[in-house]
Protein backbone atom coordinates (compact mmCIF):
# COMPACT_ATOMS: atom_id res chain seq x y z
CA UNK A 1 0.00 0.00 0.00
CA UNK A 2 2.71 2.46 1.09
CA UNK A 3 4.86 1.52 -1.93
CA UNK A 4 2.03 2.32 -4.30
CA UNK A 5 1.40 5.79 -2.91
CA UNK A 6 3.74 7.74 -5.24
CA UNK A 7 2.38 5.85 -8.23
CA UNK A 8 -1.19 6.50 -7.14
CA UNK A 9 -0.52 10.21 -6.67
CA UNK A 10 1.16 10.34 -10.09
CA UNK A 11 -1.91 8.80 -11.68
CA UNK A 12 -4.02 11.57 -10.11
CA UNK A 13 -1.67 14.34 -11.28
CA UNK A 14 -4.24 16.07 -13.52
CA UNK A 15 -6.55 16.44 -10.54
CA UNK A 16 -3.85 18.00 -8.36
CA UNK A 17 -2.92 20.31 -11.20
CA UNK A 18 -6.55 21.49 -11.29
CA UNK A 19 -6.41 22.10 -7.55
CA UNK A 20 -3.08 23.93 -7.71
CA UNK A 21 -4.44 27.50 -8.21
CA UNK A 22 -6.70 27.11 -5.17
CA UNK A 23 -3.86 25.78 -3.01
CA UNK A 24 -1.58 28.54 -4.27
CA UNK A 25 -4.21 31.11 -3.33
CA UNK A 26 -4.53 29.78 0.21
CA UNK A 27 -0.77 29.60 0.67
CA UNK A 28 -0.32 33.20 -0.52
CA UNK A 29 -3.25 34.85 1.21
CA UNK A 30 -3.85 32.66 4.27
CA UNK A 31 -0.71 30.69 5.14
CA UNK A 32 1.63 33.65 4.60
CA UNK A 33 -0.53 35.97 6.75
CA UNK A 34 -0.61 33.28 9.45
CA UNK A 35 3.20 33.14 9.24
CA UNK A 36 3.18 36.96 9.54
CA UNK A 37 1.31 36.65 12.82
CA UNK A 38 4.67 36.04 14.53
CA UNK A 39 4.81 39.84 14.36
CA UNK A 40 2.88 39.74 17.65
CA UNK A 41 6.19 38.84 19.32
CA UNK A 42 8.36 41.27 17.35
CA UNK A 43 8.76 45.02 16.96
CA UNK A 44 7.91 45.96 13.39
CA UNK A 45 10.39 47.73 11.15
CA UNK A 46 10.14 48.52 7.45
CA UNK A 47 13.88 48.71 6.70
CA UNK A 48 15.68 46.32 9.05
CA UNK A 49 14.67 42.95 10.49
CA UNK A 50 11.98 42.75 13.11
CA UNK A 51 13.35 42.70 16.68
CA UNK A 52 12.12 40.03 19.06
CA UNK A 53 10.39 41.51 22.11
CA UNK A 54 8.75 38.43 23.63
CA UNK A 55 5.39 38.98 25.29
CA UNK A 56 5.68 42.76 25.45
CA UNK A 57 2.56 43.44 23.37
CA UNK A 58 0.51 40.85 25.24
CA UNK A 59 1.45 42.50 28.53
CA UNK A 60 0.42 45.85 27.02
CA UNK A 61 -2.94 44.42 25.97
CA UNK A 62 -3.75 42.70 29.25
CA UNK A 63 -2.51 45.72 31.21
CA UNK A 64 -4.80 48.20 29.49
CA UNK A 65 -8.34 48.87 30.73
CA UNK A 66 -9.27 49.80 27.16
CA UNK A 67 -8.86 46.19 26.01
CA UNK A 68 -11.24 44.88 28.67
CA UNK A 69 -13.83 47.55 27.87
CA UNK A 70 -13.65 46.52 24.19
CA UNK A 71 -13.81 42.83 25.08
CA UNK A 72 -16.91 43.53 27.17
CA UNK A 73 -18.53 45.44 24.28
CA UNK A 74 -17.76 42.55 21.94
CA UNK A 75 -19.28 39.98 24.28
CA UNK A 76 -22.40 42.09 24.98
CA UNK A 77 -23.05 42.78 21.28
CA UNK A 78 -22.41 39.14 20.38
CA UNK A 79 -24.78 38.02 23.12
CA UNK A 80 -27.52 40.29 21.77
CA UNK A 81 -26.99 39.17 18.17
CA UNK A 82 -26.41 35.46 18.65
CA UNK A 83 -28.48 34.66 21.72
CA UNK A 84 -31.33 37.20 21.90
CA UNK A 85 -31.90 37.58 18.18
CA UNK A 86 -31.68 33.92 17.32
CA UNK A 87 -35.15 32.87 18.62
CA UNK A 88 -36.70 35.59 16.45
CA UNK A 89 -35.67 33.68 13.31
CA UNK A 90 -37.36 30.53 14.63
CA UNK A 91 -40.53 32.45 15.56
CA UNK A 92 -40.58 34.15 12.16
CA UNK A 93 -40.36 30.78 10.37
CA UNK A 94 -43.21 29.37 12.50
CA UNK A 95 -45.41 32.44 11.94
CA UNK A 96 -44.72 32.30 8.21
CA UNK A 97 -45.97 28.73 8.18
CA UNK A 98 -49.15 29.73 10.02
CA UNK A 99 -50.26 32.09 7.24
CA UNK A 100 -53.29 30.81 5.35
CA UNK A 101 -52.64 32.60 2.08
CA UNK A 102 -49.83 31.14 -0.02
CA UNK A 103 -49.60 34.34 -2.05
CA UNK A 104 -49.16 36.54 1.01
CA UNK A 105 -46.57 34.15 2.43
CA UNK A 106 -44.59 34.31 -0.80
CA UNK A 107 -44.77 38.12 -0.72
CA UNK A 108 -43.44 38.22 2.87
CA UNK A 109 -40.61 35.85 1.91
CA UNK A 110 -39.56 37.72 -1.23
CA UNK A 111 -39.48 41.03 0.65
CA UNK A 112 -37.81 39.78 3.82
CA UNK A 113 -34.98 37.92 2.06
CA UNK A 114 -33.87 41.04 0.20
CA UNK A 115 -32.06 43.04 2.94
CA UNK A 116 -29.59 40.17 3.39
CA UNK A 117 -28.11 41.03 -0.01
CA UNK A 118 -27.58 44.75 0.61
CA UNK A 119 -24.10 45.83 1.66
CA UNK A 120 -23.61 47.19 5.18
CA UNK A 121 -22.65 50.52 3.63
CA UNK A 122 -26.07 50.73 1.96
CA UNK A 123 -27.88 49.52 5.09
CA UNK A 124 -26.05 52.10 7.19
CA UNK A 125 -27.00 54.76 4.64
CA UNK A 126 -30.66 53.74 4.83
CA UNK A 127 -30.85 53.56 8.63
CA UNK A 128 -28.76 56.64 9.38
CA UNK A 129 -31.40 58.66 7.56
CA UNK A 130 -34.37 56.60 8.86
CA UNK A 131 -33.24 57.02 12.48
CA UNK A 132 -32.29 60.71 12.26
CA UNK A 133 -34.42 63.35 13.99
CA UNK A 134 -36.48 64.04 10.83
CA UNK A 135 -36.31 60.43 9.70
CA UNK A 136 -39.08 57.97 9.04
CA UNK A 137 -38.87 56.11 12.34
CA UNK A 138 -39.30 59.25 14.44
CA UNK A 139 -42.19 60.27 12.20
CA UNK A 140 -43.83 56.90 12.72
CA UNK A 141 -43.42 57.21 16.50
CA UNK A 142 -44.86 60.72 16.47
CA UNK A 143 -48.25 59.17 15.52
CA UNK A 144 -48.16 57.71 19.02
CA UNK A 145 -46.88 60.98 20.54
CA UNK A 146 -43.46 59.51 21.33
CA UNK A 147 -40.89 62.33 21.31
CA UNK A 148 -38.21 62.24 18.60
CA UNK A 149 -34.65 61.33 19.46
CA UNK A 150 -31.44 60.90 17.53
CA UNK A 151 -30.84 57.17 17.79
CA UNK A 152 -27.55 57.00 15.92
CA UNK A 153 -25.71 59.28 18.35
CA UNK A 154 -27.41 58.10 21.55
CA UNK A 155 -25.06 55.92 23.57
CA UNK A 156 -27.86 54.40 25.62
CA UNK A 157 -29.69 52.91 22.63
CA UNK A 158 -27.04 52.37 19.95
CA UNK A 159 -26.55 48.70 20.81
CA UNK A 160 -30.26 48.13 20.32
CA UNK A 161 -29.98 49.93 16.98
CA UNK A 162 -27.30 47.37 16.03
CA UNK A 163 -29.57 44.60 17.29
CA UNK A 164 -32.64 45.72 15.32
CA UNK A 165 -30.75 46.48 12.12
CA UNK A 166 -29.06 43.08 12.27
CA UNK A 167 -32.51 41.54 12.74
CA UNK A 168 -33.92 43.64 9.91
CA UNK A 169 -31.20 42.36 7.61
CA UNK A 170 -31.27 38.68 8.62
CA UNK A 171 -34.85 37.97 9.72
CA UNK A 172 -35.98 36.49 6.41
CA UNK A 173 -32.78 34.90 5.18
CA UNK A 174 -31.71 33.30 8.47
CA UNK A 175 -35.19 31.86 8.99
CA UNK A 176 -34.98 29.88 5.71
CA UNK A 177 -33.21 26.97 7.41
CA UNK A 178 -36.05 26.66 9.96
CA UNK A 179 -38.79 27.19 7.42
CA UNK A 180 -37.45 24.43 5.14
CA UNK A 181 -37.27 22.17 8.21
CA UNK A 182 -40.95 22.87 8.88
CA UNK A 183 -42.09 22.15 5.31
CA UNK A 184 -40.06 18.94 5.35
CA UNK A 185 -42.28 17.57 8.16
CA UNK A 186 -44.42 14.66 7.01
CA UNK A 187 -47.95 16.09 6.33
CA UNK A 188 -49.57 12.97 7.79
CA UNK A 189 -48.33 14.09 11.23
CA UNK A 190 -50.41 17.30 10.92
CA UNK A 191 -53.45 15.34 9.71
CA UNK A 192 -53.17 12.91 12.62
CA UNK A 193 -52.95 15.80 15.09
CA UNK A 194 -56.00 17.48 13.56
CA UNK A 195 -58.04 14.28 13.72
CA UNK A 196 -57.09 14.02 17.40
CA UNK A 197 -58.55 17.51 17.79
CA UNK A 198 -55.24 19.26 18.39
CA UNK A 199 -55.31 23.01 17.74
CA UNK A 200 -52.52 25.00 16.13
CA UNK A 201 -50.91 25.55 19.54
CA UNK A 202 -50.61 21.81 20.11
CA UNK A 203 -49.29 21.27 16.59
CA UNK A 204 -46.62 23.96 17.01
CA UNK A 205 -45.55 22.64 20.39
CA UNK A 206 -45.50 18.94 19.72
CA UNK A 207 -44.82 18.64 15.99
CA UNK A 208 -43.13 21.77 14.67
CA UNK A 209 -40.82 22.70 17.58
CA UNK A 210 -39.31 19.20 17.93
CA UNK A 211 -38.49 19.27 14.20
CA UNK A 212 -36.61 22.55 14.69
CA UNK A 213 -34.34 21.36 17.50
CA UNK A 214 -31.61 20.00 15.22
CA UNK A 215 -31.21 23.11 13.01
CA UNK A 216 -31.41 25.29 16.14
CA UNK A 217 -28.58 23.43 17.87
CA UNK A 218 -26.45 23.50 14.72
CA UNK A 219 -26.95 27.24 14.15
CA UNK A 220 -26.45 28.10 17.82
CA UNK A 221 -23.15 26.21 17.99
CA UNK A 222 -21.97 27.69 14.70
CA UNK A 223 -22.69 31.17 16.06
CA UNK A 224 -20.80 30.48 19.30
CA UNK A 225 -17.67 29.96 17.21
CA UNK A 226 -17.97 33.52 15.90
CA UNK A 227 -18.62 35.06 19.31
CA UNK A 228 -15.56 37.33 19.19
CA UNK A 229 -16.53 38.75 15.79
CA UNK A 230 -19.80 40.52 16.70
CA UNK A 231 -20.21 41.81 13.15
CA UNK A 232 -17.31 44.06 12.16
CA UNK A 233 -18.88 45.48 8.98
CA UNK A 234 -22.01 46.61 10.75
CA UNK A 235 -20.22 48.22 13.68
CA UNK A 236 -17.72 50.00 11.43
CA UNK A 237 -20.50 51.57 9.38
CA UNK A 238 -22.83 52.37 12.26
CA UNK A 239 -20.24 53.95 14.54
CA UNK A 240 -19.55 57.63 15.05
CA UNK A 241 -17.59 59.58 17.64
CA UNK A 242 -20.57 59.96 19.95
CA UNK A 243 -21.18 56.23 20.38
CA UNK A 244 -17.79 54.66 19.63
CA UNK A 245 -17.01 53.87 23.27
CA UNK A 246 -20.12 51.68 23.66
CA UNK A 247 -19.87 49.75 20.39
CA UNK A 248 -16.11 49.54 19.87
CA UNK A 249 -15.39 45.81 19.34
CA UNK A 250 -12.18 43.79 18.90
CA UNK A 251 -12.21 43.98 15.11
CA UNK A 252 -12.78 47.75 14.96
CA UNK A 253 -10.04 48.14 17.57
CA UNK A 254 -7.64 46.03 15.46
CA UNK A 255 -8.50 48.13 12.41
CA UNK A 256 -8.03 51.41 14.26
CA UNK A 257 -4.71 50.66 15.99
CA UNK A 258 -3.33 48.50 13.15
CA UNK A 259 -4.28 50.15 9.88
CA UNK A 260 -5.07 53.70 11.00
CA UNK A 261 -2.39 54.18 13.69
CA UNK A 262 0.21 51.82 12.20
CA UNK A 263 0.77 49.87 15.45
CA UNK A 264 1.16 46.63 13.49
CA UNK A 265 2.52 44.45 16.29
CA UNK A 266 -0.09 45.42 18.84
CA UNK A 267 -2.94 44.86 16.35
CA UNK A 268 -1.48 41.49 15.34
CA UNK A 269 -1.26 40.43 18.98
CA UNK A 270 -4.98 41.19 19.41
CA UNK A 271 -5.72 39.25 16.17
CA UNK A 272 -3.70 36.31 17.49
CA UNK A 273 -5.65 36.22 20.76
CA UNK A 274 -8.90 36.48 18.83
CA UNK A 275 -7.90 33.80 16.32
CA UNK A 276 -6.81 31.30 18.95
CA UNK A 277 -9.89 31.82 21.13
CA UNK A 278 -12.08 31.56 18.01
CA UNK A 279 -10.47 28.25 17.02
CA UNK A 280 -10.89 26.86 20.54
CA UNK A 281 -14.56 27.92 20.54
CA UNK A 282 -15.25 26.32 17.16
CA UNK A 283 -13.50 23.03 17.92
CA UNK A 284 -14.88 22.95 21.46
CA UNK A 285 -18.45 23.48 20.32
CA UNK A 286 -17.97 21.00 17.49
CA UNK A 287 -16.91 18.30 19.97
CA UNK A 288 -19.73 19.13 22.38
CA UNK A 289 -22.22 19.07 19.51
CA UNK A 290 -20.96 15.68 18.30
CA UNK A 291 -21.50 14.32 21.80
CA UNK A 292 -24.90 15.90 22.31
CA UNK A 293 -26.67 15.65 18.97
CA UNK A 294 -24.45 13.26 17.02
CA UNK A 295 -23.98 15.88 14.29
CA UNK A 296 -21.08 18.29 14.28
CA UNK A 297 -20.62 21.46 12.34
CA UNK A 298 -18.86 19.56 9.56
CA UNK B 1 -62.24 23.30 3.24
CA UNK B 2 -63.11 23.30 6.89
CA UNK B 3 -65.00 26.00 8.76
CA UNK B 4 -62.81 28.54 10.60
CA UNK B 5 -63.72 29.70 14.06
CA UNK B 6 -64.08 33.49 14.54
CA UNK B 7 -61.21 33.44 17.03
CA UNK B 8 -58.96 31.82 14.44
CA UNK B 9 -59.89 34.45 11.87
CA UNK B 10 -59.04 37.29 14.27
CA UNK B 11 -55.69 35.68 15.10
CA UNK B 12 -54.90 35.18 11.42
CA UNK B 13 -55.71 38.83 10.70
CA UNK B 14 -53.39 39.95 13.53
CA UNK B 15 -50.64 37.68 12.21
CA UNK B 16 -51.02 39.05 8.69
CA UNK B 17 -50.90 42.59 10.13
CA UNK B 18 -47.72 41.83 12.06
CA UNK B 19 -45.90 40.24 9.11
CA UNK B 20 -47.23 42.96 6.83
CA UNK B 21 -45.73 45.57 9.17
CA UNK B 22 -42.37 43.76 9.10
CA UNK B 23 -42.32 43.87 5.30
CA UNK B 24 -43.27 47.56 5.35
CA UNK B 25 -40.14 48.31 7.43
CA UNK B 26 -38.20 46.81 4.53
CA UNK B 27 -40.10 48.38 1.64
CA UNK B 28 -40.75 51.91 2.91
CA UNK B 29 -37.10 52.92 3.55
CA UNK B 30 -36.14 51.72 0.07
CA UNK B 31 -39.05 53.46 -1.67
CA UNK B 32 -38.44 56.59 0.42
CA UNK B 33 -34.84 56.75 -0.79
CA UNK B 34 -35.95 56.21 -4.39
CA UNK B 35 -38.65 58.90 -4.07
CA UNK B 36 -36.29 61.48 -2.57
CA UNK B 37 -33.61 60.80 -5.16
CA UNK B 38 -36.15 61.37 -7.94
CA UNK B 39 -37.55 64.62 -6.52
CA UNK B 40 -36.31 68.08 -7.36
CA UNK B 41 -33.99 69.47 -4.69
CA UNK B 42 -36.42 72.19 -3.48
CA UNK B 43 -39.05 69.61 -2.64
CA UNK B 44 -36.85 66.72 -1.50
CA UNK B 45 -35.45 68.80 1.38
CA UNK B 46 -38.88 69.01 2.97
CA UNK B 47 -39.79 65.37 2.35
CA UNK B 48 -40.50 63.15 5.32
CA UNK B 49 -39.00 59.76 5.95
CA UNK B 50 -42.23 57.90 5.23
CA UNK B 51 -43.06 59.41 1.82
CA UNK B 52 -42.82 56.89 -0.99
CA UNK B 53 -43.76 59.00 -4.02
CA UNK B 54 -41.47 61.63 -5.55
CA UNK B 55 -42.55 65.26 -5.35
CA UNK B 56 -41.92 67.09 -8.61
CA UNK B 57 -40.09 64.46 -10.64
CA UNK B 58 -36.55 65.61 -11.44
CA UNK B 59 -33.49 63.60 -12.52
CA UNK B 60 -30.98 66.22 -11.36
CA UNK B 61 -29.49 63.92 -8.69
CA UNK B 62 -28.90 61.18 -11.22
CA UNK B 63 -27.45 63.63 -13.74
CA UNK B 64 -24.93 64.66 -11.09
CA UNK B 65 -24.13 61.07 -10.13
CA UNK B 66 -23.58 59.99 -13.74
CA UNK B 67 -21.41 62.99 -14.57
CA UNK B 68 -19.35 62.77 -11.39
CA UNK B 69 -15.84 61.69 -12.49
CA UNK B 70 -14.95 59.89 -9.25
CA UNK B 71 -18.31 58.14 -8.97
CA UNK B 72 -18.25 57.01 -12.59
CA UNK B 73 -14.67 55.74 -12.28
CA UNK B 74 -15.58 53.83 -9.12
CA UNK B 75 -18.71 52.43 -10.77
CA UNK B 76 -16.61 51.01 -13.62
CA UNK B 77 -14.09 49.65 -11.12
CA UNK B 78 -16.90 47.95 -9.23
CA UNK B 79 -18.20 46.36 -12.42
CA UNK B 80 -14.66 45.25 -13.34
CA UNK B 81 -13.97 43.80 -9.88
CA UNK B 82 -17.37 42.07 -9.80
CA UNK B 83 -17.14 40.51 -13.28
CA UNK B 84 -13.46 39.51 -13.25
CA UNK B 85 -13.57 38.57 -9.56
CA UNK B 86 -16.63 36.36 -9.95
CA UNK B 87 -15.13 34.63 -13.00
CA UNK B 88 -11.94 33.93 -11.04
CA UNK B 89 -14.00 32.72 -8.06
CA UNK B 90 -15.98 30.33 -10.23
CA UNK B 91 -12.95 29.02 -12.15
CA UNK B 92 -11.12 28.14 -8.92
CA UNK B 93 -14.18 27.00 -6.95
CA UNK B 94 -15.54 24.76 -9.72
CA UNK B 95 -12.24 22.99 -10.38
CA UNK B 96 -11.53 22.62 -6.64
CA UNK B 97 -15.04 21.28 -6.00
CA UNK B 98 -14.64 18.84 -8.89
CA UNK B 99 -11.31 17.53 -7.63
CA UNK B 100 -12.48 17.22 -4.05
CA UNK B 101 -15.65 15.32 -4.99
CA UNK B 102 -13.78 12.61 -6.96
CA UNK B 103 -14.25 9.33 -5.10
CA UNK B 104 -11.01 7.66 -3.91
CA UNK B 105 -8.91 10.82 -4.25
CA UNK B 106 -5.83 9.89 -2.22
CA UNK B 107 -5.25 13.20 -0.46
CA UNK B 108 -8.91 14.13 0.02
CA UNK B 109 -8.91 14.05 3.82
CA UNK B 110 -5.76 16.16 4.44
CA UNK B 111 -6.86 18.65 1.77
CA UNK B 112 -10.29 19.09 3.39
CA UNK B 113 -8.72 19.54 6.82
CA UNK B 114 -6.38 22.16 5.34
CA UNK B 115 -9.30 24.06 3.75
CA UNK B 116 -11.41 23.98 6.91
CA UNK B 117 -8.54 25.34 8.99
CA UNK B 118 -8.11 28.07 6.36
CA UNK B 119 -11.78 28.91 6.73
CA UNK B 120 -11.85 28.95 10.53
CA UNK B 121 -8.56 30.66 11.34
CA UNK B 122 -8.64 34.31 10.37
CA UNK B 123 -5.12 35.78 10.44
CA UNK B 124 -6.52 39.27 10.86
CA UNK B 125 -6.25 42.54 9.02
CA UNK B 126 -2.61 43.52 9.57
CA UNK B 127 -0.86 40.21 8.61
CA UNK B 128 -2.90 40.13 5.39
CA UNK B 129 -2.18 43.81 4.74
CA UNK B 130 1.56 43.12 5.00
CA UNK B 131 1.32 40.24 2.49
CA UNK B 132 -0.56 42.40 0.00
CA UNK B 133 2.12 45.06 0.46
CA UNK B 134 4.98 42.55 -0.01
CA UNK B 135 3.39 41.16 -3.17
CA UNK B 136 3.31 44.68 -4.61
CA UNK B 137 -0.48 44.64 -5.02
CA UNK B 138 -1.04 47.85 -3.06
CA UNK B 139 -3.17 50.36 -4.94
CA UNK B 140 -4.19 47.86 -7.61
CA UNK B 141 -7.69 46.51 -8.19
CA UNK B 142 -6.07 43.08 -8.33
CA UNK B 143 -5.42 43.23 -4.58
CA UNK B 144 -9.15 43.09 -3.91
CA UNK B 145 -9.76 40.54 -6.67
CA UNK B 146 -7.01 38.11 -5.62
CA UNK B 147 -7.43 38.36 -1.85
CA UNK B 148 -10.93 36.86 -2.06
CA UNK B 149 -10.37 34.18 -4.71
CA UNK B 150 -11.99 31.21 -2.96
CA UNK B 151 -14.61 31.09 -0.22
CA UNK B 152 -14.41 27.69 1.50
CA UNK B 153 -18.03 27.90 2.63
CA UNK B 154 -19.27 28.33 -0.96
CA UNK B 155 -16.84 25.62 -2.10
CA UNK B 156 -18.44 23.16 0.33
CA UNK B 157 -21.95 24.11 -0.89
CA UNK B 158 -20.87 23.53 -4.51
CA UNK B 159 -19.36 20.18 -3.55
CA UNK B 160 -22.79 19.12 -2.23
CA UNK B 161 -24.28 19.84 -5.68
CA UNK B 162 -21.45 18.05 -7.53
CA UNK B 163 -21.87 14.98 -5.31
CA UNK B 164 -25.45 14.62 -6.53
CA UNK B 165 -24.36 13.95 -10.12
CA UNK B 166 -24.93 10.25 -10.73
CA UNK B 167 -21.65 8.25 -10.60
CA UNK B 168 -22.95 6.06 -13.45
CA UNK B 169 -22.82 9.00 -15.87
CA UNK B 170 -19.28 9.89 -14.75
CA UNK B 171 -18.20 6.28 -15.13
CA UNK B 172 -19.72 5.95 -18.59
CA UNK B 173 -17.96 9.14 -19.70
CA UNK B 174 -14.64 7.91 -18.31
CA UNK B 175 -14.95 4.68 -20.28
CA UNK B 176 -15.61 6.76 -23.40
CA UNK B 177 -12.26 8.46 -22.78
CA UNK B 178 -13.48 11.72 -21.24
CA UNK B 179 -10.67 13.66 -19.48
CA UNK B 180 -11.09 15.58 -16.25
CA UNK B 181 -11.41 19.07 -17.77
CA UNK B 182 -13.97 17.86 -20.30
CA UNK B 183 -15.81 16.00 -17.56
CA UNK B 184 -16.08 19.17 -15.46
CA UNK B 185 -17.19 21.45 -18.27
CA UNK B 186 -19.44 19.23 -20.34
CA UNK B 187 -20.87 16.86 -17.75
CA UNK B 188 -20.63 17.98 -14.12
CA UNK B 189 -21.31 21.71 -14.59
CA UNK B 190 -24.33 21.33 -16.94
CA UNK B 191 -25.80 18.76 -14.54
CA UNK B 192 -25.36 21.07 -11.52
CA UNK B 193 -26.87 24.20 -13.04
CA UNK B 194 -28.74 25.21 -9.89
CA UNK B 195 -25.57 24.95 -7.83
CA UNK B 196 -23.47 26.88 -10.34
CA UNK B 197 -26.11 29.63 -10.59
CA UNK B 198 -26.47 29.89 -6.80
CA UNK B 199 -22.76 30.09 -6.07
CA UNK B 200 -22.13 32.53 -8.94
CA UNK B 201 -24.80 34.85 -7.54
CA UNK B 202 -23.44 34.58 -3.99
CA UNK B 203 -19.95 35.44 -5.18
CA UNK B 204 -21.21 38.30 -7.35
CA UNK B 205 -23.09 39.80 -4.37
CA UNK B 206 -20.01 39.55 -2.14
CA UNK B 207 -17.86 41.13 -4.86
CA UNK B 208 -20.28 43.98 -5.48
CA UNK B 209 -20.72 44.71 -1.76
CA UNK B 210 -17.02 44.55 -0.89
CA UNK B 211 -15.68 47.79 0.53
CA UNK B 212 -13.31 47.05 3.43
CA UNK B 213 -10.40 45.49 1.51
CA UNK B 214 -10.72 48.15 -1.19
CA UNK B 215 -10.71 50.92 1.42
CA UNK B 216 -7.40 49.82 2.93
CA UNK B 217 -5.59 48.54 -0.18
CA UNK B 218 -6.59 51.21 -2.71
CA UNK B 219 -5.91 54.81 -1.78
CA UNK B 220 -6.67 56.72 -4.97
CA UNK B 221 -10.32 57.73 -5.27
CA UNK B 222 -10.47 56.98 -9.01
CA UNK B 223 -9.05 53.46 -8.55
CA UNK B 224 -11.41 52.30 -5.83
CA UNK B 225 -14.89 50.78 -5.94
CA UNK B 226 -18.35 52.31 -5.63
CA UNK B 227 -19.03 51.05 -2.09
CA UNK B 228 -15.93 52.87 -0.77
CA UNK B 229 -17.02 56.17 -2.31
CA UNK B 230 -20.56 55.57 -1.08
CA UNK B 231 -19.18 55.00 2.40
CA UNK B 232 -17.33 58.32 2.27
CA UNK B 233 -20.55 60.09 1.33
CA UNK B 234 -23.07 58.27 3.45
CA UNK B 235 -21.28 57.12 6.56
CA UNK B 236 -18.42 59.58 6.88
CA UNK B 237 -20.50 62.49 5.56
CA UNK B 238 -17.89 63.87 3.16
CA UNK B 239 -20.15 66.34 1.33
CA UNK B 240 -17.46 68.42 -0.36
CA UNK B 241 -16.01 65.69 -2.53
CA UNK B 242 -19.51 64.42 -3.07
CA UNK B 243 -20.63 66.94 -5.64
CA UNK B 244 -17.30 66.76 -7.41
CA UNK B 245 -15.12 69.68 -8.45
CA UNK B 246 -16.18 69.44 -12.07
CA UNK B 247 -19.86 69.51 -11.33
CA UNK B 248 -19.47 72.84 -9.57
CA UNK B 249 -18.93 74.36 -13.02
CA UNK B 250 -21.25 72.12 -14.98
CA UNK B 251 -24.43 72.91 -13.13
CA UNK B 252 -25.92 76.31 -12.56
CA UNK B 253 -28.41 74.85 -10.15
CA UNK B 254 -25.69 73.45 -7.89
CA UNK B 255 -26.62 76.07 -5.35
CA UNK B 256 -29.99 74.44 -4.86
CA UNK B 257 -28.49 71.00 -4.21
CA UNK B 258 -29.93 68.70 -1.58
CA UNK B 259 -26.97 66.62 -0.42
CA UNK B 260 -29.13 64.09 1.32
CA UNK B 261 -31.10 63.40 -1.89
CA UNK B 262 -27.84 63.08 -3.80
CA UNK B 263 -26.71 60.47 -1.26
CA UNK B 264 -29.98 58.65 -1.84
CA UNK B 265 -29.38 58.59 -5.60
CA UNK B 266 -25.94 57.04 -5.01
CA UNK B 267 -27.48 54.40 -2.74
CA UNK B 268 -30.03 53.57 -5.45
CA UNK B 269 -27.21 53.10 -7.98
CA UNK B 270 -25.50 50.71 -5.54
CA UNK B 271 -28.70 48.70 -5.00
CA UNK B 272 -29.79 48.24 -8.64
CA UNK B 273 -27.33 45.40 -9.51
CA UNK B 274 -28.47 43.55 -6.38
CA UNK B 275 -32.10 43.84 -7.52
CA UNK B 276 -31.09 42.44 -10.93
CA UNK B 277 -29.41 39.42 -9.34
CA UNK B 278 -32.11 38.86 -6.71
CA UNK B 279 -34.63 36.94 -8.90
CA UNK B 280 -31.92 34.43 -9.86
CA UNK B 281 -31.11 33.81 -6.18
CA UNK B 282 -34.82 33.32 -5.42
CA UNK B 283 -35.25 30.99 -8.38
CA UNK B 284 -32.33 28.70 -7.58
CA UNK B 285 -31.52 28.97 -3.90
CA UNK B 286 -34.76 29.86 -2.16
CA UNK B 287 -36.91 27.70 -4.46
CA UNK B 288 -37.74 25.06 -1.87
CA UNK B 289 -38.69 27.61 0.75
CA UNK B 290 -40.81 29.59 -1.71
CA UNK B 291 -42.63 26.49 -2.93
CA UNK B 292 -44.21 26.38 0.54
CA UNK B 293 -45.59 23.50 2.48
CA UNK B 294 -47.84 20.80 1.12
CA UNK B 295 -51.14 21.60 2.76
CA UNK B 296 -54.77 20.54 2.49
Amino acid sequence: MKRNLPRKLWSERTLYLMLLPTILYFVLFHVLPIWNMRLAFYRFSVKSDWTFVGLKYFRMIFGSPEFFRILKNTLVISFMKYVLLFPCFVVFAILLNELWSNGFRKYVQVVSYLPHFLSWVVIAGIWISMLSLQGGWNQFLSFFHIPARDYMTDRSVIRWVLFFCEGWRSLGWDSIIYFTAIIAINPSLFEAAEIDGGGRRVIIRHIILPALITPMVTMFILNLGFFLNAGFDQVLNFSNDAVLSTIDILDTYIYRIGIQNGQYSLATAVSLIKGVVGMVLVFGTHVVSKRMTGTGVW
Amino acid sequence: MKRRKPREIVLQALLALLLGFVTLTMIIPLLNILAKSLSSPETSIGMGGLEIFPRKLDFLNYRIVFSHPVLMASLWNSIFVTVVGTLLNMALTCSAAYVLTRPNLTLKKPLMVFLIIMMLFDPGTVPEYLVVKDLGLMGSRWSVILVMSVNVYYLVILMRYFEKVSPAIVEAATIDGCGHMQMLFSIICPLSQAGIATITMFYAVVRWNEYFRASIYIMKATDTVLQVILRQFVVLGDTISMVGQQNLFNYNDIARMDYSALKDATIVVAIIPILLIYPVVLRFYARDALAGSVKE
